[in-house]
This record gives C-alpha cells, sequence and structure tokens, in this order.
C-alpha cells in the first residue's frame, strides 16, 4: 500500500496552520508529529477476525495479556500516539 | 469510565511510551483503565499500523501508530474499528462501548406501537470538545406494515438519512447504519434496500473550534439539520418527509498534556521530563 501524506492546507502561514479539514495547529502539515495520511491507510486486523493477542506491561509494571485479563468480557482497545506529547 | 465499568466492558490503551510515563499519566488523570507499554513498538508492527509517513531516524516520533481502536465482543472479535485518516480527529468513547456491547443500532424499548414514522434525534454525548466524534442517533419508529429504504435508492425515492447543515466549523463522516433486508418489486423486478420496522442510523460529528461560541455559560456548538426519510407499505409510497433538528452542545478543546502552559492543560504528569528520556533513549543507541 503506496501511503500518500496529506499536504493539503500547508500553503497556509504560519504561527497556526489548517489543515484541509479546519483544524489549526502549531505545526506544519509535513512535520513528523502531524504527519497525516491522504487515502489509505493500514488500519491493522479486520472486522471479523479475532484480535491478535497483546502482552505488554502496564502502568503499575505488571505484564498484561489482553484476553486472559479481560476474562471473557466485551473490550476497547485504543492504539494512540503517546501519553506525554 | 463509569459505563464501562457498569457494562464490563474492558478498556485498554496502548502507545510506545515507557511504562513509568504511563504511571506519571495515570496518576494525573486518576486513569483506572489499563495502559499498556510497547516502547519498541513491537505490539504496533505486529497490528501493520505502524506510521511509515515518519522514518526511522525522526526522533521521538518514529514509532507512534496510525491511531485508532478495536472494539471487540466476548469472544475477542473485532466488531467495529475506529480509524480516522486526520489524526486531530477521534472517536469519542461511547460510540465505541455501543460496539462493544454490540448495541449501536439497538431501537429502545417504547410503549406504544405508532401510526406513523415517528424520528428521535440525540447525541451520544453531552460535551464535544474539538477533534472527539459523537455520534448523532436518529432513532425511527415505523408502524407495522411500513418500510423504510437505506442506501442507495433509486431515483424518486428517498433514503432515510441525518443531514447536517451546512455550518463552519461543524464536520460529519461516514454515516453508519445497520444492515438492510432486500424487496424485489414484482413488476419491475427492481431490489430495493429496505428498513423493516424500527430502524437507528449514525452520523459521527465533530468541530474544529472556528463553530464555537464562548458566551457566560461556557462555550458551545450550536448542531442542526434534518432527517430525511420516506415511508412505504407494499402498496403505496407516502410523501417524503423531512424534520429538522437543532440543538446546543457544551464545547472546548481536548485536554492536553504539561508539555507547556495552556488552557485544559493537566500540569502533573512530568512530560517534558518523560519526552527528554524519549528522545534520549532514542539518540544513544
Amino acid at each position: 500500500m503506496e501511503i500518500q501524506v496529506d499536504t493539503r492546507g500547508a500553503a497556509t502561514s504560519g504561527p497556526f496552520f489548517e489543515d484541509a479539514e479546519g483544524f489549526n495547529m502549531p505545526l506544519a502539515p509535513d512535520s513528523a508529529n502531524r504527519r497525516i495520511p491522504l487515502g489509505d491507510f493500514p488500519t491493522g486486523p479486520e472486522v471479523g477476525s479475532i484480535l491478535p493477542n497483546i502482552v505488554a506491561t502496564d502502568q503499575a509494571g505488571n505484564t498484561v495479556d489482553l484476553h486472559a485479563d479481560r476474562a471473557g468480557q466485551p473490550a476497547v482497545v485504543v492504539f494512540y500516539r503517546s501519553a506525554v506529547w | 469510565m463509569a459505563s464501562y465499568r457498569e457494562s464490563g466492558v474492558r478498556l485498554y490503551a496502548i502507545s510506545y511510551d515507557e511504562a513509568d510515563a504511563l504511571a506519571d499519566y495515570a496518576a494525573a488523570h486518576q486513569a483506572t483503565f489499563t495502559l499498556l507499554s510497547d516502547p519498541d513498538s513491537e505490539v504496533i508492527e505486529s497490528f501493520g499500523i505502524l506510521n511509515t509517513l515518519i522514518p526511522p531516524d525522526e526522533h521521538p516520533w518514529y514509532g507512534i501508530p496510525f491511531p485508532g481502536a478495536y472494539a471487540i465482543d466476548g469472544d475477542g472479535m473485532v466488531v467495529a474499528k475506529f480509524f480516522e485518516h486526520n489524526f486531530a480527529v477521534r472517536a469519542g468513547p461511547e460510540q465505541m462501548l455501543a460496539a462493544a456491547l454490540g448495541q449501536d443500532f439497538d431501537v429502545p424499548a417504547s410503549a406504544e406501537p405508532v401510526q406513523k414514522v415517528t424520528v428521535e434525534v440525540a447525541m451520544d454525548g453531552e460535551y464535544l470538545p474539538m477533534g472527539v466524534t459523537r455520534h448523532l442517533i436518529a432513532t425511527f419508529r415505523v408502524p407495522a406494515g411500513q418500510h423504510l429504504y437505506g442506501a442507495p435508492v433509486p431515483d424518486g425515492l428517498i433514503a432515510a438519512s441525518i443531514e447536517l447543515d451546512d455550518i463552519d466549523g461543524v464536520l460529519s463522516y461516514e454515516p453508519l447504519a445497520p444492515p438492510t433486508s432486500e424487496l424485489t418489486l414484482s413488476g419491475s423486478g427492481e431490489t430495493l434496500q429496505v428498513y423493516d420496522g424500527d430502524v437507528v442510523l449514525r452520523l459521527p460529528v465533530t468541530q474544529n473550534a472556528r463553530a464555537m461560541v464562548k458566551d457566560d455559560e461556557g462555550r458551545h456548538v450550536i448542531i442542526s439539520g434534518r432527517v430525511r426519510w420516506q415511508a412505504c407499505n407494499d402498496v403505496e409510497c407516502f410523501l417524503p418527509e423531512s424534520v429538522p433538528f437543532s440543538f446546543r452542545a457544551d464545547a472546548g478543546f481536548p485536554v492536553l498534556g504539561d508539555m507547556g502552559p495552556g488552557e485544559g492543560r493537566v500540569p502533573a504528569m512530568n512530560g517534558a521530563a518523560h519526552f527528554q528520556k524519549m528522545i534520549d533513549r532514542r539518540t544513544e543507541q
């Protein structure tokens, strides 16, 4: 999948840059931390498939096995950029 | 978060942060859900959602995912995905909870059968922060023996839909609808997509701050539009109908980290120090 960078709005001048949907940010659209795809981009496991298991460390330092931890309950799993920035 | 707890739906949020940064974040925000640490982006890569628009030498941005979320049922099956092309936009928690519970198109119980089609429009949250989507939910109640149409419809018929007015700063995305059933007309042999009985439609909306108005009661946006439909029974179709809706939603900016001063920022998680640590770890190798 060839992923294009969405540079629409790059022509607006700083200090605030407006993207194609009118969101204003102090970052040019080609900044790494604001670079967004134009058109298709990968979104991982498909609807109807089993979510691959995740084993990772939680905020308390414990190892969490997601499918075991949720103990048969439904869940929402969010992938986000960072809790720091 | 209370609604997740009460309904038994677990919430996990995974990022490329170190576990100690997640501990500080959880303390600053009183987060009671599970934050997972993927500092080498191994899980992100295994899901195939590494943001490849960022080259590996751009520190510390490299390693983040194309952001999004999955709702899974009790068997672990993905029942809905929430990915937006614009990273300034993300799905609100209400719609993800409804999907995980399989209730996103449930029609609330009603006391009385209706004599003609009625519709109610509501938003699935009280508050509309910039860039967070809420769903406008239209609940159509349809008399026995009548049906509504889903898109696509042939010329001359009107599909049931929610349409927003053109308001600068209010954005909408792909509408969501339950599956239709097929109705083949005996005369022409044409096949139509129909909703038999009551139906719920959803339209994701958000705002980009231009529509926000600030007054003595705080910031708000006006969301307005109309719901359209056309009802038919086996013999005839009734005239298309259109009902306007308009309501005021409290609005504001999403909560940001503590990288600097500013409205809505939470000055308690030591973000600048964690940020420096992220850079150091990635550049010292």
